[in-house]
C-alpha cells in the first residue's frame, strides 16, 4: 500500500512533464517554421561598378607606385651627382698636395 | 643604349601593350553562368595573388642569403620584393572584398584563405616597418620576419583544402573552362612583366641608395684627410 500511494504523485508529475514538452516542442516548431513571402525586394548589386573598381584600383596602385619609385630614384641619382661632384672637389686639393 | 636597358624599354612597352591588349580578352571572355560579371574580377584577383607569394619567396631568399652569408645585395633584393609583396598583398585584399561582396553578399568573412591572407599582408608590413625603425638591427630583424612570411605561403594556399572555406579552391585555376583560358593566361603573363619591370626599379633604387651611402662615406673621409 505505502509503495502504490508513492508511486501514483510521481506518474501524475511524469504526465504534467510530458504535456509541457510536447506543448513547448509545438511552441519551438511553430518558430522555427519557414514561411513563404512573396514578392519580397532581392537586394541587386552593380556587378560592372564592381569590376571597374578592382581594376582600376589595380591600375592606379601600379601607377601611383611607378611615379613614387621613379621620383624616389631621380632623387638619390640627383644626390649621387652631388656627391661624386663634392668627391671630385675635395679630391682636387688632396692629389696636387 | 645597353643591352641591359634596351631589355628593360623593351619590358614596359610590352607591359603598356599588355595593359590594352588584356582587358580585350577578358571583356571577350565567357560570363560564369553562377557569379555572372562579378567574375571577371578573378583574372587580375589570382595574378596578384600569385606574385605576392612570389614576393614573398624572394624576399625570403634574400634574406636568407644576407643572415647567413651577410650579403647586401641579398637584403636589397628583400627590400624590394618586400615592398612589392605589400603593393600586391594590397590589390589582393581590395579586389577579393569586390568580388565577395558581390557574389557571397558580405565585404569579408574570418575564414582561413582570407584570415592568413591578411595575414601574410601584415607580416610583410612589419618587415617594412622593421626595416624603417627597427634602428640598427632593423635589418636583421626584417630579415628573420620575411622567414616567417614565407612560411605563411603554403598556409595561404591550402587553407582552403584543409578547412572549410567559403572562398573557392585550389582547383579553379586548373578546371578552368577552355574559353577563359586565353584571357587567364595572358592577364598572368601581363601581371608577371609588371611585377618583374616593377623588381627591377625598385632594385635600381636600392642600389642607388647604396651608392650613395658609399659616396658619403668616401666624402667625408676625404674631408677628414683634408
Amino acid at each position: 500500500m505505502k509503495t502504490v500511494m508513492h508511486k501514483a504523485p510521481r506518474h501524475w508529475t511524469a504526465h504534467m512533464l510530458a504535456a509541457l514538452a510536447v506543448l513547448l516542442m509545438g511552441g519551438v516548431a511553430q518558430a522555427q517554421e519557414y514561411v513563404k513571402v512573396e514578392n519580397v525586394p532581392r537586394e541587386q548589386l552593380p556587378a560592372p561598378q564592381f569590376v571597374g573598381a578592382a581594376y582600376g584600383f589595380i591600375m592606379v596602385a601600379m601607377l601611383v607606385y611607378v611615379f613614387v619609385v621613379a621620383r624616389r630614384l631621380a632623387k638619390t641619382r640627383g644626390d649621387i651627382a652631388e656627391l661624386r661632384g663634392r668627391l671630385e672637389r675635395l679630391a682636387g686639393p688632396a692629389e696636387r698636395r | 643604349m645597353s643591352t641591359v636597358g634596351r631589355g628593360f624599354a623593351l619590358a614596359v612597352i610590352a607591359a603598356i601593350a599588355g595593359f590594352l591588349v588584356v582587358p580585350l580578352l577578358i571583356v571577350s571572355a565567357p560570363v560564369e553562368p553562377v557569379m555572372g560579371l562579378v567574375q571577371k574580377i578573378f583574372y587580375f584577383h589570382v595574378p596578384c595573388a600569385i606574385m605576392m607569394f612570389l614576393s614573398t619567396f624572394v624576399a625570403a631568399a634574400g634574406s636568407l642569403s644576407y643572415l647567413f652569408k651577410g650579403a647586401e645585395r641579398g637584403d636589397r633584393l628583400a627590400h624590394a620584393a618586400g615592398e612589392l609583396g605589400v603593393l600586391f598583398g594590397a590589390c589582393v585584399l581590395v579586389t577579393g572584398p569586390l568580388w565577395g561582396r558581390k557574389a557571397w553578399g558580405v565585404w569579408w568573412q574570418w575564414d582561413a584563405r582570407l584570415t592568413s591572407s591578411l595575414l601574410l599582408f601584415l607580416i610583410l608590413n612589419g618587415y617594412l616597418l622593421a626595416r624603417r625603425y627597427g634602428g640598427p638591427a632593423g635589418k636583421k630583424l626584417a630579415a628573420a620576419l620575411s622567414l616567417f612570411a614565407a612560411v605563411d605561403v603554403p598556409l595561404v594556399y591550402k587553407s582552403v583544402d584543409i578547412w572549410r572555406t567559403v572562398h573557392p579552391q585550389t582547383t579553379v585555376v586548373p578546371s578552368l573552362d577552355p574559353a577563359m583560358r586565353p584571357a587567364f593566361w595572358a592577364s598572368f603573363a601581363l601581371i608577371t612583366l609588371v611585377w618583374g619591370i616593377l623588381l627591377v626599379l625598385r632594385l635600381r633604387l636600392e642600389d642607388a641608395r647604396a651608392t650613395v651611402e658609399e659616396l658619403q662615406l668616401m666624402a667625408d673621409d676625404l674631408a677628414e684627410e683634408s
